[in-house]
């Protein structure tokens, strides 16, 4: 009889605005806990090492790679998914312009984008160009959409 | 397997638990390198032990004479905050060239020198400053310069399951002095560096009185080009001094042939290129 406690504990986390409580165990990352365990799937898992972007979430209003962050260390942070940014009846400008400027092709790469440039509109509302590229520098595009996923984040930021 | 995840709040603490768990136990800053090695099981550890709550480590101040910065400070941190600007550019624009956003909201400046890779732009900046790094273990403390904790490619002297990097320390910008970063990649970010040069600068009466150059990745730790560092020494302020000394540190440089970086003649080449125009942006920097 293997009478070992199992490794692991209840950790809390706020996700978009709900407080949630988890079991995770050392060693998981945000990431995984918020597919797997929560079913938050409209996170995506791309490369799974911090190259592509697609995982991206707010960690206390911050852009990180959420498989880069362990489960451990987002204990009573607030995280923010796409699904915490709009809804279909009340849809995000960022998420509006996405649409009207045809920002999205295959739409994986499209949480992470939306949250990154929120995250640049929160602390630059006035963005230049360069600024824009600079803040999704760290999201990529499979579909090489970039020009209209600019152009989208540059009139949410004029609108 | 690992068994559970920490987060001491003093420095103390966490050297107490690293010797309880006698070498079982690793300490992690922002994980961005370490985090992917758990998820491929590539490790042999099992407690990590969180740096992010330890308020030391986390903090850039002014001391009379030199600049301190806590290994646990993070990228983006370093690149906006105003006294690295002011005493460091070097520093500054390594630090907003590494990786993405995502990365550098996470990577520490602590991380970026205990996994001692070669390219590693906190690093060069750091030794083009002449950095010392302070390192705890529950012996007590020692300050070491930061070109004697390279070992090897990804080894450092630091143990991270024994002791603690706490910080580095490098003097505060004088008269005369100005320092700047060069970096070549595929693209402008998420990309590594074909090749990234930090130098330093301290000129007086329109002549050169010091210089410090780091490359890298030109050999298994960040190189320092003393050759063209000898040269510079005592010469004028001319774009025919910083030539020559770009050639000379394309001399005694040693890059491999990669197929990421590409081929050793062209970052020989390169080296030249960006030694000169590291020094360039140093004396446009100086205060």
């Amino acid at each position: 009889m293997n009478s070992k406690k199992k490794v692991g504990k209840e950790i809390f986390l706020k996700i978009n605005g709900k407080e949630e409580t988890v079991f995770c165990q050392p060693g998981e990352t945000l990431l995984f806990v918020l597919r797997n365990r929560l079913y938050h799937t409209e996170v995506k898992e791309g490369c799974g090492k911090g190259d592509c972007g697609a995982c991206t979430v707010l960690l206390d209003g911050v852009p990180v790679d959420s498989c880069l962050v362990l489960a451990y260390q987002a204990e009573g942070k607030e995280i923010l998914t796409v699904k915490g940014l709009g809804t279909p009846e009340k849809i995000h400008p960022l998420q509006k312009k996405f649409i009207e400027k045809g920002a999205i092709q295959c739409g994986f790469c499209t949480p992470g984008q939306l949250l990154s440039a929120k995250a640049l509109l929160e602390k630059n509302p006035k963005p230049s160009r360069e600024d824009i590229k600079r803040a999704i520098s760290g999201n990529l595009c499979r579909c090489t959409g970039y020009k209209k996923i600019i152009e989208a984040v540059e009139a949410a930021s004029k609108a | 397997m690992l068994r559970d995840h920490l987060f001491p709040k003093t420095i103390n603490e966490a050297l107490t638990l690293l010797k309880e768990y006698k070498g079982k136990a690793r300490l992690i800053a922002g994980g961005t390198d370490l985090i992917p090695e758990i998820r491929e099981k590539e490790f042999d550890f099992e407690v990590l032990v969180d740096i992010e709550k330890i308020k030391k480590l986390r903090s850039i101040r002014e001391e009379s004479k030199k600049i301190f910065i806590g290994s646990g400070v993070t990228f983006t941190e370093l690149e906006e905050n105003e006294l690295i600007k002011a005493h460091a550019q070097v520093l500054s624009q390594a630090a907003s060239l590494m990786g993405s956003p995502q990365v550098r909201n996470r990577g520490t400046v602590g991380g970026n020198i205990v996994s001692a890779q070669p390219a590693a732009d906190g690093a060069l900046a750091l030794f083009a400053l002449d950095a010392m790094l302070e390192i705890a273990c529950t012996k007590g403390i020692r300050e070491i310069p930061i070109e004697k904790a390279y070992l090897d490619i990804g080894k450092s002297i630091i143990n991270p399951s024994r002791e603690i990097l706490v910080g580095i320390r490098f003097e505060k910008r004088k008269k005369g002095e100005g320092s700047n970063y060069q970096r070549v990649a595929i693209r402008k970010a998420m990309a590594l560096p074909i090749l990234a040069c930090g130098v330093f600068v301290k000129s007086i009466d329109r002549s050169i009185a010091s210089a410090r150059i780091a490359i890298g990745p030109v050999s298994h730790t960040p190189f320092r080009a003393r050759e063209a560092e000898g040269f510079l020494k005592g010469k004028s302020l001319s774009a025919e001094t910083f030539e020559r000394a770009g050639e000379i540190a394309s001399e005694e440089v040693n890059p491999r042939d990669s197929r990421l970086r590409g081929s050793s003649i062209y970052r020989g080449g390169l080296s030249a290129v960006l030694v000169k125009r590291g020094l360039e942006g140093a004396l446009a920097n100086i205060g």
